[in-house]
């Protein structure tokens, strides 16, 4: 360690104290950046009156938000709740670089705006995308320069998407629907991509009125909030709009009736995993969108429902989803097992459960790890879920199983939008359920846990869930790095 | 092939240089009334790939991208791909273990993302060797203060006393130690470079910066429970991901049972720091230079907007 003060002196140095318990957010950054300022100047003026070491110890005497400029702030729900809202300048001294860190912007003014590309070859990897599985840790998913000119391609054959396009990028592009079925597409394509840094439901539909996309392309989550904001606001949607694509999770017919008759633009629902580059099946948009239904494999994609021998079952028989194509990935990254537990044939294997009707239309049911097993039968979560959600003061609805000793015992977690007992529910389920497929505990929650997509993140409600985001104590001891 | 659909197979980085060169005009991406054409939208990417190549990246190497749909991720994301190098999105929402196992398991050598990430990226950096360097951007940073719980230490000292980043890290951190554990948190521990925990709570956390040869170290210390949701209001997050959004924590009231009392406070914080650096500490006030640049910071702080 080399600490000057060490090294140098022998008389103890004097520092400046500044303590100051009840000031506001704004000292948070003001109080230090003055002093920084002042060692500035103080170079220059060659002032003695600087000290060489400050301590500041502050607080504050109101509730306060120090934000950077780029952050969004509801200036209006801050004074509701008393929220003291301050900015740290953009750049400046007050907004310092951290060390060992580079700053992005002085990079970019260093660097030449004249590069030849690298030469590539289709099978070189361009992506690992992480997906948190229903267990264990985020894999990688390895998608190559190929899949994503295959997605491209077939994405394009379905929404024609043109110079002329302006997509609404509110889906996280770190995201595979965001990256491929936004980014990708809108830029291979020539299309202009709106991007919305942060989402709420307010921004978004600001951004669409300001802007006047003609594809808006979200989760079911976005279309709920919309549709709600529509009403209440009494408007709707620009006509410029010309088509919305929804998909990571299932949008109930219902709110796809409302939205396209408050909108007036017509939505189609999709499917695909970050296994396929995402979307691989979509309701087309010029013929028939059924109802429930992920719609008909894109070109490129080929998609069957097999058995768990991987043979492939008869039309309107349920079983698993299997997809082919060069649109699916090569496999996890450093991870052949899961790769190879995956593949058959050729064919990716998604875990997800559904079937096909005669019209060649897929319909998703289930994930496969989410099927309870009770006394030998098996248990859709989301059919439990579905007669659930059919109660008026339910909300969102989530059913897992859960061990008990040597059974699993089904269990349901539900947000309301007023009182309810848990009594009452279970009758509820008892007049469309066979009694096994009824919960046998239901639990009421403020929030369900989810995803970025919207998907309810089952895992965290299991009791043996461990919070990725804690990070523990190592056993070697205090302070130590490994 | 006419300019007007790109119906051939052409990657992303072709189609960019394609319509950069057929519709350099033709608007990219719009971002916050800002409008960045084809062109400017492939100038950008090349700089990017100038810039890796200067931090070393080579073909193959994996770079992680940890940003919102702003366009410095689009830039980044074709910057990468120019290079032929692998990009590696990850969630912005992901925290502590998380990142930690995308770093570790991608072998990324260079990591981008929000300067407001740096503390936790800081934090996972003793345990990434690949990890070669760290670019922030935005203006993102968020800080919450509440009068109950929060109280903030800030050093700021000449560039000179830091020689060693590693070394002031260590030594920072067992400072902040030793105040928790005098305010009575016995089950505290200090992980290099990270944040001060309790169990796997974050209780105290800083970071050092540095400009123009001035190092700064910010800390906070949590002295009460930290209720977060009005700031979460203000800021909207979703209500599903509010949890994601801030780290567990817990403070010292918590731990204790009780907050302790600003004196106290400034009493362990300046024994502590007196002893840690070897120096005497006076209680003072700010001179005329720096009263200057207090009033115009504050007057920034608050512009209307």
């Amino acid at each position: 360690m080399k600490w000057k003060i060490f090294s140098r002196k022998r008389r103890k140095e004097h520092w400046r104290l500044i303590f100051k318990p009840d000031g506001d957010v704004a000292d948070v950054m003001a109080l230090p950046g003055a002093v920084v300022e002042g060692h500035i100047a103080g170079r220059y003026l060659l002032a003695s009156s600087v000290t060489p070491g400050t301590v500041i110890i502050q607080g504050v005497g109101q509730k306060g938000i120090l934000a950077g400029v780029d952050v969004a702030v509801d200036h209006k729900a801050a004074s509701e709740h008393d929220v003291d809202v301050a900015y740290q300048p953009r750049g400046g001294r007050a907004s310092l670089r951290p060390a060992e860190t580079i700053n992005f912007e002085e990079m970019m003014l260093k660097a030449s705006e004249e590069f030849v590309s690298v030469s590539t070859t289709p099978k070189d990897l361009a992506c690992i995308l992480y997906t948190s599985g229903t267990t264990g840790r985020p894999k990688g998913v390895k998608l190559t320069i190929k899949n994503f000119l295959c997605e491209q391609q077939s994405a394009e054959q379905a929404l024609d998407v043109t110079p002329k396009d302006k997509i609404i990028g509110v889906l996280p592009f770190f995201h595979v629907f965001g990256l491929s079925n936004v980014l990708h597409l809108g830029l291979v394509h020539g299309a202009s991509i709106v991007l919305v840094p942060q989402y709420s439901p307010g921004i978004l539909l600001k951004i669409i009125m300001e802007s006047r996309p003609t594809l808006m392309i979200a989760i079911p989550t976005m279309f709920v909030h919309m549709l709600t904001l529509l009403k209440r606001k009494k408007v709707r949607l620009p006509d410029s709009i010309r088509l919305s694509v929804s998909g990571a999770a299932p949008l109930p017919k219902e709110m796809i009736d409302a939205f396209e008759q408050c909108s007036g633009c017509r939505v189609l629902e999709g499917y695909g995993l970050t296994e396929t580059v995402a979307a691989c099946c979509l309701n087309p948009p010029d013929g028939v969108c059924k109802a429930g239904s992920i719609g008909v494999p894109l070109p490129g994609f080929e998609m069957r429902i097999v058995d768990t021998d991987g043979k492939e079952l008869p039309l309107g028989e349920v079983g698993e989803i299997a997809v082919r194509g060069e649109g699916v990935t090569a496999g996890y990254y450093k991870l052949p097992q899961d790769t190879e537990e995956a593949f058959r044939d050729g064919w990716f294997f998604t875990g997800d459960i559904g079937y096909q009707d005669q019209d060649g239309y897929f319909f998703v049911t289930d994930r496969k790890k989410e099927i309870i097993i009770k006394g030998g039968l098996n248990i859709s979560p989301r059919e439990v879920e579905d007669v659930l959600l059919r109660h008026p003061v339910v909300k969102e609805a989530a059913v897992i199983g859960k061990r008990k000793g040597e059974r699993e015992e089904i269990v349901a977690f539900v947000t309301t939008r007023g009182a309810v007992s848990a009594k009452e529910l279970i009758s509820h389920c008892k007049q469309s359920l066979s009694n096994f497929k009824v919960p046998d505990a239901i639990c009421f929650m403020e929030t369900l846990p989810m995803s970025v997509t919207g998907k309810v993140l089952k895992k965290e409600l299991t009791d043996d869930y461990r919070d990725e985001r804690r990070i523990e104590q190592k056993e070697t001891g205090l302070g130590s790095v490994d | 092939m006419s300019a007007e659909s790109n119906k051939k197979r052409l990657g992303l980085v072709q189609s960019i240089e394609r319509w950069a060169a057929s519709l350099p005009d033709s608007v990219a991406l719009r971002f916050e009334g800002e409008a960045i054409t084809y062109k400017e939208l492939n100038l950008r990417a090349n700089q990017v790939a100038n810039g890796l190549q200067g931090l070393g990246v080579e073909k193959g190497d994996r770079v992680a991208i940890m940003l919102p749909n702003i366009p410095e991720f689009v830039y980044v994301l074709v910057g990468t791909l120019k290079l032929g190098a692998v990009t590696v999105p990850f969630n912005t929402l992901y925290k502590g273990g998380e990142i930690l196992h995308i770093l570790k398991d991608s072998g990324a050598r260079v990591l981008i993302a929000l300067t407001n990430f740096a503390p936790m990226i800081n934090e996972t950096r003793p345990e990434l060797p690949a990890l070669k360097h760290v670019i922030l951007t935005g203006e993102r940073n968020l800080l919450f203060a509440h009068p109950e719980s929060t109280a903030f230490i800030q050093l700021v000292l000449p560039g000179d006393f830091i020689k060693d980043v590693d070394g002031a890290y260590e030594k920072m951190g067992h400072i902040l130690l030793k105040i928790m554990r005098e305010l009575g948190v016995k089950e505290a521990w200090y992980k290099h470079r990270g944040s001060i925990r309790v169990r796997g709570e974050k209780i105290a956390t800083f970071v050092i910066s540095e400009v123009e040869g001035i190092a700064l170290i910010n800390a906070v210390v949590f002295l009460g429970p930290l209720d977060t949701r009005d700031f979460l209001r203000v800021v909207w997050v979703p209500p599903e991901i509010r949890d994601k959004v801030v780290e567990p924590l817990t403070s010292v009231q918590q731990e204790t049972g009780k907050r302790p009392l600003w004196d106290q406070v400034k009493e362990t914080v300046v024994a502590a720091m007196e002893k840690g650096f070897q120096v005497e500490i006076k209680e003072g006030s700010m001179v005329r230079d720096e009263l200057f640049g207090y009033e115009k910071l504050r007057s920034l702080a608050y512009k209307p907007r």
